[in-house]
């Protein structure tokens, strides 16, 4: 007995080890080359270690300047992120965490705003900022609908809303190719409109944005946007559901009893409880906005996101843009790491069941 | 309740209100009628109990004084105000709800003043508001704890003390007991009802458990199938029920109904239960003129357990008013002891779903009775059974209904 469950014990961790090394090598060997000088990547045999380190691919891939010392952005960096750790620490402990989290918020967008003014920056700075906003407002309008939506379709047990979760089940399960040229035509028919019928060149006040003088869909970040809730939308509305569906609705009765209008009730009662859901489902609309490719590539051709902008670097067959393929390939991904390690507790609460139950 | 502390609570600030249901039918869109033209009123400070078996619609009456569900016909009032179609907010009505539906990420504090703070009470008033109705539920030390920290006795109590912190016109209850271990329920039951009677506040409480509704209730409400068949006092149900549901539905064990026979020999009267017969005084009949029409016809014949005695242990019980019987299973509870048998006549089916069925031959029917602890007998034994006939009811066969007059 004592002997096979310590076999069986070894072979477990044996093959989490192998499945550990699996996911975690390719991050190794991308960080690597992304420090390596040209002449080690290029080595016909591999150098694997004791090789002289640098940082010009991620000058090269970020900066439009030949003679800057990285450690200082890298301070600028640092600066910043233990700036918001501190204000997200204290948010959690205070009984008002509003303005906290929303100091850390303001710090990344001052810090974000200043870095140009700091340093000269490449276009990929743009596309940094594309896929910050084409995230933001992705989570915001996806989270606000979901939450609508999953709460009715949870509460209503009618048959049209049985319909609409499995038409919406249905469209999630097609492939993201099957839409993507839909809504370039679309988004074609409606630019070709707006230019012929001469509302794109109307001057409207709100949309006055400098360097945009027509009003188009087409090659800008709403369309992404746009495209991302839809096929996202699915998913938070089902998650949501599920959720919803795990609180009593006596709670909501004794809010209404206790005084509340149904808005007061879902707002003050309902949506408190539906934190780890909320997170949870902000997450996956996060790492579904921040990887899109398909979307972008074909609906922004020069309005990019990250992802594109890196797989620009690896069609060339030169050693310089592996490296700078491999920087900005880990750049991109130590923030979403950083994110997931600090939520990962409500990503899996999120996902186990009975997360709710009162 | 009594004038002078009706007074005294107005003095304090206590809304006493009676409410008053007149006809109120509830249908649902498929049709299904849950409630038929209830009609109660509760007088100021009274505690009402509606009982029924399980799926009588009593949650559904609750819910609609609660302004949960659209009344479909009927009025209710509050004192003088029309409530049917206002909203549950505006209501001034607290409800205890049978989950409790506490505020999971609330403190007990938060959860108690959570009603005080959506009528924008000043923190300082609420705290202190919240205070006493802890210090009456004796919940002071775990103001600070979320619901998932307590016990159920105590979720119970947070419970209470949402309702109780906003000095509502009525309390209502959902079968707020039923999530409790028997022994807990026992307390909690004395409980509730003594800090009713300290608030004064009006309450409609709704359980299935007849036991609840008997011991904490002023007034208790029986319904069955949508349909109210009796409110009176406690021991005004339990002593004249107006029909065999209520008969069979109030009282633990069960009052034991049969069909028999009654018919007058030779200026005697008789009742014919099965095989043996029972002598009934004249003075049963002398008190309900109106069972001489059902001289020779079968009536339905109800006997409490406790009328019924071992003849070992009372000897001086008239030999014609006994029945004979053999001890199927006897039940020993200490200071009584309940013993089965049969008896070979038709039984009575009550209603009641939540019932057992009567199982065999339906011309033999179980009877239970309620001896003294001093019977000595013994499964199997062939003992003889003192009847109390001048406790005997007597209800219609066809409309169920009691025969008093």
């Amino acid at each position: 007995m004592r002997r096979s469950s310590t076999l069986s014990r070894i072979g477990l961790h044996a093959t989490m080890l192998v499945l550990v090394v699996w996911s975690i090598l390719p991050f190794i060997w991308t960080f690597q080359t992304s420090i390596k000088f040209t002449r080690d990547v290029a080595a016909k045999k591999p150098v694997l270690w004791g090789y002289e380190t640098t940082a010009n691919a991620y000058r090269a891939f970020w900066l439009d300047e030949d003679d800057i010392n990285m450690w200082s952005v890298l301070v600028y960096i640092l600066v910043v992120a233990v700036i918001c750790l501190i204000l997200g620490q204290i948010g959690r402990r205070v009984r008002h965490s509003w303005p906290w989290f929303t100091a850390a918020v303001g710090v990344i967008f001052v810090a974000l705003w200043r870095f140009p003014k700091v340093w000269e920056v490449n276009d990929e700075y743009d596309f940094l900022v594309n896929s910050i906003v084409v995230t933001v407002l992705t989570m915001l309008i996806s989270l606000s609908i979901g939450l609508l939506a999953g709460y009715g379709l949870a509460r209503y047990t009618g048959i049209s809303g049985a319909v609409i979760l499995i038409v919406a089940l249905g469209f999630r399960a097609l492939p993201r190719t099957a839409f993507v040229l839909p809504y370039f035509f679309g988004a074609k028919e409606i630019d070709d409109w707006l230019a012929s019928s001469g509302v794109g060149s109307w001057d409207f006040p709100l949309i006055d944005f400098p360097g945009i003088d027509t009003l188009q869909i087409l090659d800008t970040r709403l369309a992404i946007v746009l495209a991302l809730v839809a096929v996202n939308q699915p998913f938070t509305i089902w998650m949501f559901r599920s959720f919803f569906i795990e609180v009593p609705k006596e709670i909501e009765e004794a809010a209404m009893m206790d005084g509340a209008t149904r808005l007061q009730a879902f707002r003050r009662v309902i949506i408190p409880m539906m934190w780890p859901a909320i997170i949870a489902t902000g997450l996956f609309t996060m790492l579904l906005a921040y990887n899109e490719y398909l979307f972008v590539r074909v609906l922004a051709p020069t309005e990019w996101t990250l992802p594109v902008a890196i797989v620009s670097l690896t069609g060339g067959e030169s050693s310089r843009t592996i490296t700078e393929a491999a920087a900005a390939s880990v750049s991109i991904t130590l923030p979403i790491v950083v994110v997931i390690i600090l939520f990962q507790k409500h990503l899996v609460k999120g996902l186990g069941a009975g997360a709710v139950k009162g | 309740m009594d004038p002078t502390r009706v007074a005294g609570l107005r003095r304090r600030g206590v809304k006493m209100s009676t409410v008053t249901l007149d006809k109120i039918t509830k249908i649902y869109p498929n049709g299904f009628q849950a409630i038929t033209e209830l009609s109660l009123t509760l007088e100021e400070g009274e505690f009402l109990v509606l009982v029924g078996p399980s799926g009588c619609g009593k949650s559904t009456a609750l819910r609609m004084i609660a302004g949960l569900e659209d009344i479909s016909s009927g009025d209710l009032y509050v004192g003088d105000r029309w409530l049917n179609d206002v909203q549950p907010k505006d209501r001034d009505i607290a409800m205890v709800f049978q989950s409790y539906a506490l505020y999971p990420q609330m403190t007990v504090a938060e959860n108690i003043g959570f009603p005080l703070k959506l009528r924008k009470i000043s923190r300082k008033e609420r705290q202190e508001q919240v205070w006493q109705a802890a210090e009456i539920l004796e919940l002071t030390e775990q103001l600070d704890k979320k619901p998932a920290q307590l016990s159920g006795g105590q979720r119970q109590r947070v419970a209470m003390g949402r309702a109780i912190v906003r000095r509502p016109a009525l309390f209502l209850m959902d079968e707020p007991l039923s999530n409790l271990d028997a022994k807990l329920r026992v307390q909690m039951r004395a409980d509730i009802a003594g800090i009713q009677r300290e608030l004064g506040v009006t309450t409609f409480y709704v359980t299935h458990d007849q036991v609840e509704a008997m011991t904490m209730g002023d007034r208790v409400a029986v319904i069955k199938d949508g349909i109210l068949q009796q409110a009176a006092a406690p021991e005004a149900l339990y002593d004249n029920p107006d029909n065999v549901f209520v008969a069979a539905f109030i009282g633990s064990p069960s009052m034991n109904l049969y069909e028999a026979t009654l018919s007058e020999v030779g200026g005697h009267y008789q009742l014919q239960l099965g095989d043996q017969s029972l002598a009934v005084p004249e003075q049963i009949l002398a008190s309900r003129p109106a069972l001489r029409d059902y001289l020779d016809q079968p009536v339905v014949v109800g006997i409490r357990p406790e009328d019924l005695e071992d003849a070992a242990v009372a000897s001086d019980h008239p030999n014609d008013q006994r029945l004979d019987a053999e001890v199927a299973v006897r039940e020993a509870l200490g200071a009584e002891t309940l013993v089965h048998f049969s008896i070979a006549a038709p039984s009575v089916d009550s209603g009641d779903p939540d019932a057992l069925d009567e199982l065999g031959d339906e011309d033999v029917s179980r009877c239970t009775a309620r001896f003294s602890a001093a019977t000595r007998t013994r499964v199997g034994d062939r003992i003889r059974v003192n009847v109390s006939t001048e406790k005997l009811h007597f209800f219609d066969r066809r409309t169920h209904l009691a025969i008093r007059t």
